[in-house]
């Protein structure tokens, strides 16, 4: 996957690039406007990470440029403004998503493959890992021929693993995923162990290798081995 | 009492005791004069009975009159101070006594003294003044009436821009948008009262604006740094030879960085609120979003062994969406939340209310003061802005959010009028 981020926070940006390259993408980034708009001149990418404040210039002009000339990136808009205005005219304007700040980088690698998967049109719903097997248009789950009957969450928790494989996701970030975060659930992390046990004890069961360990009491990971 | 009131009540009992006064001054008065003229009518009389005394050398004869009486009296040798004073007069025809006038004087014919005594009636002067009194009267209250109709036309009238900008006043609210309008008054104490007051309330809006403007910014700039700490410990997990220590440690920073996150929005939200900016306003199928909301909670409901008890009949209300889902969560999951293991929720909904109870931890809240920002029971680990954005939610549709302690429930009512 060939990424770019548009984003004025170094650190932040820093962080995206990172965290996207050790997943084996290719990510390229832009600090400010004039930047951002020759990378996107020049290059094409499966998805444009775009924080729409940005210094010298508003991210939704980039947005705009980019319809224009109709490019087919993905873009995903990322802004500390969750005003449902910026929401709805970025959507309207074209992007594919909308994150809003702060945000786990799990959150957002799960939303950039969503985005690159409804883009590909290969007509291809299926994700596999190893012996696992995700029709995400159907969303069942089976292991070598045998279909897990998995409930919604534990179905969204499994593909979040799976897009983050080799990651430890923090139980935070697995909460926020799950619920939203509309609703105060800090008190409720014993719910999650309880969600993630059951995913693992359903896959075991199915003659699934044990891949989702838990990470020191920060969070959980999916091993790829 | 009105001020009108007060000063027509001051106003008249001035003029009560000013007439009053002037109707014992006028009353001397015109009495004083009278009287001077009833006693120059008796000099005149007295000296017609010298002249007559000097002519002939005899008591002249007595007519007797309607009002007039002059007594002759043998007094020998004695003199008698001659001098003017008060009496009784009978008056035959009426049978009455009457004030009277009396000069007292006496008279030399051949050698004998006689005394003198004129009586004149004043029963007519008395008529007089009753008269004039009567008419003065008369004229004074209908002055009083005519006072007190005019002062209550003209003074209302008057006061008419005050009213209009009292009313004003009473509608203001620093939230809205309208402002107090400048009234067009030819009075000039109005037309500076209601500049300032223009002026004031204007300035009070500007304060409240900013004020709440550099509320959002700031959350809005700390959402950045906040970004970037998230981010980092998203990093730094990955590094990997991490041990069990370090881990508990970061996964405190997690629990923290998220408390400060949800703290930061709530309190984003609720400027949005308070500010009128979400206004997706929709028909909504109130029973649907509860049941939605409820099989979201069922989970946790689960996890704490509680049974959710639903009673609900079809509603629909004309809200926002994003709000009425809030408003939800935030009840249901106090309601589970603060619940204890085993216990009850239930929620119902009627046209007029929704209702949702919970057995909890503890006796009855204070209901004055759970409603009140970073308000939070001690093992909370909610942000302490839920029932002031549930409550804040409420208001700006036009519902009362009230708690009280029933049959051992908590319960939260939300009146939809």
């Amino acid at each position: 996957m060939k990424l770019l981020v548009i984003e004025d926070e170094p650190g932040l940006r820093d962080s995206i690039r990172d965290y996207f390259t050790a997943a084996g993408n290719i990510c390229e980034t832009a600090g400010d406007y004039p930047a951002a708009l020759q990378k996107i001149n020049l290059y094409r990418y499966d998805c444009i990470i775009l924080d729409i404040t940005l210094p010298n210039g508003n991210g939704l002009d980039i947005l705009q440029e980019i319809k224009r000339i109709r490019y087919p990136d993905g873009i995903l808009i990322v802004s500390a403004r969750n005003s449902l205005d910026d929401r709805l005219q970025g959507l309207h304007l074209g992007a594919d998503d909308y994150l809003t700040k702060p945000f786990h980088l799990s959150e957002l690698l799960a939303r950039v493959m969503a985005i690159v998967r409804r883009k590909s049109y290969d007509g291809n719903h299926l994700l596999v890992f190893n012996e696992i097997e995700m029709d995400l248009q159907a969303k069942t789950v089976t292991v070598g021929d045998h279909p897990i009957k998995f409930t919604k969450r534990e179905y969204a928790l499994l593909l979040y693993f799976i897009v983050n494989k080799g990651k430890v996701v923090s139980k935070n970030a697995l909460a926020e995923h799950i619920w939203g975060d509309g609703i105060d659930i800090s008190d409720n992390f014993d719910f999650i162990y309880s969600h993630i046990k059951n995913v693992r004890k359903k896959l075991v069961d199915a003659g699934c290798k044990d891949y989702i360990q838990s990470a020191y009491g920060m969070g959980y990971k999916l091993h790829d081995r | 009492m009105k001020l009108l009131d007060k000063y027509n009540r001051i106003s008249l009992l001035t003029t009560i005791v000013v007439i009053i006064v002037t109707g014992f001054i006028y009353y001397f008065t015109i009495s004083y004069i009278l009287t001077d003229q009833v006693d120059k009518d008796l000099l005149v009389e007295e000296n017609e009975i010298f002249e007559h005394v000097k002519l002939n050398h005899n008591l002249p004869e007595v007519f007797k009159s309607e009002d007039l009486k002059i007594l002759f009296k043998n007094i020998g040798q004695d003199t008698m101070p001659r001098q003017f004073s008060n009496t009784q007069f009978w008056d035959d025809k009426e049978k009455e006594q009457e004030a009277a006038r009396c000069l007292q004087s006496w008279v030399r014919v051949n050698g004998v003294n006689y005394s003198i005594h004129i009586i004149e009636s004043k029963v007519e002067t008395e008529e007089l003044i009753r008269l004039i009194f009567l008419i003065t009267l008369g004229i004074i209250l209908l002055l009083i009436i005519a006072l007190i109709t005019i002062n209550r036309l003209v003074i209302r009238n008057l006061w008419q821009p005050f009213y209009d900008m009292l009313r004003q006043i009473k509608l203001f609210n620093v939230t809205d948008q309208n402002s107090i309008t400048p009234l067009t008054t030819g009075i000039e104490e109005f037309r500076d009262m209601n500049d300032e007051i223009s002026a004031m309330s204007a300035r009070v809006k500007q304060d409240y604006q900013e004020l709440k403007t550099f509320v959002e910014n700031a959350a809005h700039e700390l959402m950045t740094p906040i970004a970037v700490m998230n981010s980092k410990l998203d990093t730094l997990i990955q590094t990997g030879g991490l041990n069990d220590e370090q881990g508990t440690l970061i996964g405190d920073m997690y629990g923290t960085m998220g408390k400060l996150t949800r703290l930061n929005k709530v309190m984003l939200l609720l400027t949005k609120i308070e500010n009128n900016l979400i206004n997706d306003q929709e028909a909504l199928d109130v029973r649907a979003t509860i049941e939605t909301a409820c099989s979201e909670f069922q989970d946790l409901a689960y996890n704490k062994a509680l049974r959710l008890h639903t009673e609900l009949t079809d509603v629909t209300l004309f809200m926002s969406k994003t709000l009425l889902d809030i408003l939800l969560g935030n009840l249901l999951g106090n309601a589970i939340r603060h619940n204890r293991p085993g216990g009850i929720v239930t929620v119902k909904l009627n046209q007029q209310a929704l209702i949702i109870q919970n057995t909890g931890k503890f006796d009855t809240l204070d209901a004055g003061t759970i409603f009140r920002r970073f308000q939070k029971a001690s093992d909370s680990e909610g942000s302490g802005l839920g029932l002031t954005l549930a409550r804040q939610i409420c208001e700006n549709n036009g519902f009362r959010l009230q708690y009280s302690f029933e049959d051992h429930l908590h319960t939260f009512t939300v009146h939809f009028k």
